[in-house]
């Protein structure tokens, strides 16, 4: 599970140097500004940030998914495949059977005149070349692996007839319907209660587990990566300024931007006390960032953190951030 | 700016509610007869005290913003009455009553969608200053207040009066949105989902301003949120509801510490754990919140509850009072209810999802 674990495989999503820039005729939109990931084969990433941080960008350019006014450069890399030189064509295969993604909303992902035993068995058909029967059976396999109570008549069902909780599942379970090797998640549990948000996230553990899958997980929520993932990587202003094992980097951040939102979210025990704020607000990015994009707002800014983007360091093995703060590692 | 006046004395709740009941009619078929009703809120009763910050939390579904609507009355109840400080709320004014526009001036609303509830076409000047505008102060007057307000709520006024809510960030929004509620110096804020839709540093600037401006203007506050930690943090009391009903009611520590009903312990534990080394293994209920178009029979809880029995079905449980104005219902926690643990609710061990290392 852990990437600790297994140092010798080859890396499932490998980004360098991603840069993704929006233009339109009224502005332009420096979204992304350099990431480089690895993600390993079954193994869980969460990009961590807030709006406007460039995490659901780079999830979509992992899938090619960005609209046409977007420039891209850099090198994407997912399961051996360089994405950026595929043609629709290579897409469409790549789409669903090496790559899926579930979002935030599933009532405007899933397709509302078809019953959702219909959207599954389609996908079994579209990739694999299945028969509709054992399409059919494929999708009730599925539901039943997404845990939808009496799945065989929820085959049948339209998307609005179903709860929140079972058109998420629903969602999940046509993603994994060609068992993709990655999984692109994109805030899927943000718009669920609590107590359908845990079971949901519970599900995505237990399945990324028995199934073997890499995940990225995009979320603004530290809690939600608290559960469910193996790395976490801290967001900002289109650049990963933190990176490492969850369990270090929500006990200890190191960069002071990944420090404030530890300190700003807001969990039990904090009654009575004022709440930590980083003052001011995110950088337009009208034009790229030069120099540390957080310092503007950042209590302990020195001269050299204006001089250029502050490098990567990593203080220990597998932890690194882009701050002049943290020391580097022997 | 000058403090508010106290009427009936700080004992006397501010805002008493009473069996309050709204139900919208689901109409359909060919002559639009209403097929079945939607029981949002289904006899609510508790009472806001002045100067606290009353918590209200709860599943999407539940009401609570029902509850939001009917306590600033933007729609009407079906049942059930609204005491103001003493005072009948929308009744005759010569029966002692209160009528809506000088309730509506000592109650003010602050909504989730910052973007929707602004006029984009007024300036954050003119937005704030149209409510005091209306009720009687003079343009200038107005104008005043609301730079004053603007200020407040730490927005320079010289670089935010004349500016429209499209140029403002989501944060910036909710602060004209909390100015604007406070123009007309209200005694109650009902405050729906305030912080839902901000960024974590950002919701976190805001709750500072909200506990700031409460000691401040001597305000009370309904929050309504379904973000536990949030509610926590900034209630004196607790109000959790499920399907359109009070389930328990409390001091705020006494319903996280010591939370009685089922309901309300696989709440707090659905919370994240915020600890990597201490993942929930298993969820603390599984589905959703049944439909309220028809509601389980007796206790509304009991189709997702662990310790639903027979009793449960037959018999709406009664309020049971485990001291200190802390209120359950459940029928485990009122003795001889009938149910094979009645009276014994905290033998019951609360449903935690096991926990791994």
């Amino acid at each position: 599970m852990s990437a600790v674990l297994k140092p010798a495989m080859t890396p499932l999503v490998k980004l360098r140097d991603l840069n993704v820039t929006f233009v339109t005729r009224d502005r332009t939109v420096h979204a992304v500004n350099g990431v480089d990931l690895d993600v390993m084969p079954g193994e869980v990433l969460c990009i961590l940030g807030e709006s406007g941080s460039g995490k659901s960008v780079t999830l979509r350019a992992l899938m090619k998914l960005l609209p046409k006014f977007a420039r891209i450069s850099g090198s994407i890399e997912v399961a051996g495949k360089d994405v950026t030189k595929m043609n629709e064509r290579q897409l469409a295969n790549f789409r669903g059977t090496d790559v899926a993604m579930i979002f935030q909303e599933p009532m405007t992902a899933l397709d509302p005149v078809f019953t959702v035993g219909r959207q599954i068995a389609e996908t079994v058909q579209r990739h694999e070349g299945a028969s509709r029967s054992a399409a059919n059976a494929r999708a009730l396999e599925l539901l039943e692996l997404v845990q939808i109570p009496s799945a065989k008549r929820r085959l049948d069902a339209y998307p609005h007839e179903l709860s929140g909780g079972l058109r998420q599942r629903a969602m999940i379970a046509v993603a994994l319907a060609c068992r993709p090797k990655l999984l692109l998640a994109d805030e899927p549990t943000t718009a669920l209660d609590a107590t359908v948000q845990i079971q949901v996230l519970l599900l995505l553990r237990e399945l990324q587990e028995r199934l073997d899958m890499g995940v990225i997980f995009v979320t603004h929520d530290l809690g939600v990566a608290g559960e469910i993932a193996d790395r976490v990587a801290v967001m900002y202003a289109g650049r990963v300024v933190e990176e490492g094992p969850v369990a270090g980097l929500m006990a200890g951040p190191l960069h002071p931007y990944a420090q404030g939102l530890l300190g700003a979210t807001v969990h039990a025990g904090m009654r009575g006390q004022r709440l930590t704020t980083i003052p001011g607000a995110p950088p337009t990015l009208d034009v790229a960032p030069t120099t540390c994009a957080f310092s503007p707002r950042c209590q302990f800014v020195r001269d050299e953190c204006l001089e250029r983007v502050p490098v990567l360091r990593s203080p220990e093995p597998g932890r690194q951030a882009r701050c002049v703060l943290v020391p580097y590692g022997a | 700016m000058e403090a508010i006046e106290d009427r009936g004395g700080p004992a006397q709740p501010l805002l008493a509610v009473k069996g309050l009941v709204k139900h919208f009619p689901l109409k359909g078929g060919l002559f639009g007869r209403t097929q079945a009703v939607v029981r949002a809120v289904d006899g609510l009763e508790f009472d806001v005290l002045k100067g606290e910050t009353l918590g209200i939390v709860g599943e999407s579904g539940c009401g609570k913003s029902t509850t939001a609507r009917l306590l600033m009355r933007l729609m009407d109840p079906n049942a059930g009455t609204m005491i103001f400080d003493g005072e009948g709320v929308g009744e005759n004014e010569q029966a002692g009553g209160l009528t809506l526009r000088d309730y509506r001036r000592q109650v003010q609303m602050v909504f989730q969608d910052s973007y929707a509830s602004l006029n984009p076409r007024l300036t954050i000047e003119e937005t704030i200053a149209f409510a005091p505008r209306i009720h009687g102060l003079s343009g200038e007057k107005a104008v005043t207040r609301a730079r004053e307000l603007l200020a407040a709520v730490g927005l320079a006024p010289a670089n935010f009066a004349l500016r429209y809510p499209h140029e403002l960030s989501g944060g910036q929004r909710q602060r004209i949105n909390i100015a604007r509620a406070l123009a007309l110096r209200p005694k109650l804020v009902i405050l729906d989902e305030p912080v839902s839709a901000l960024d974590k540093s950002v919701e976190a600037q805001v709750l500072n301003l909200l506990v700031d401006l409460k000691a401040e203007f001597g305000l009370t506050y309904v929050f309504i949120s379904h973000d536990l930690n949030v509610v926590q943090y900034i209630s004196d009391r607790v109000l959790v509801m499920y399907l359109g009903e009070v389930v328990e009611m409390g001091p705020v520590d006494a319903i996280y510490e010591r939370a009685g009903h089922p309901y309300t312990r696989a709440l707090l534990d659905s919370r994240p754990s915020m600890d990597p080394a201490f993942r929930r293994t298993k969820p603390p209920l599984t589905g959703d919140p049944p439909n309220p178009v028809n509601p389980p029979s007796g206790c509304r809880f009991r189709t997702r509850c662990p310790y639903a029995e027979a009793v449960c079905a037959e018999r709406k449980p009664l309020m049971a009072n485990l001291g200190d104005g802390h209120i359950v219902s459940c029928h485990m926690a009122s003795a001889g209810s009938g149910h094979s643990k009645a009276g014994r609710l905290y033998e019951v061990p609360p449903p935690r999802a096991e926990m791994v290392a």
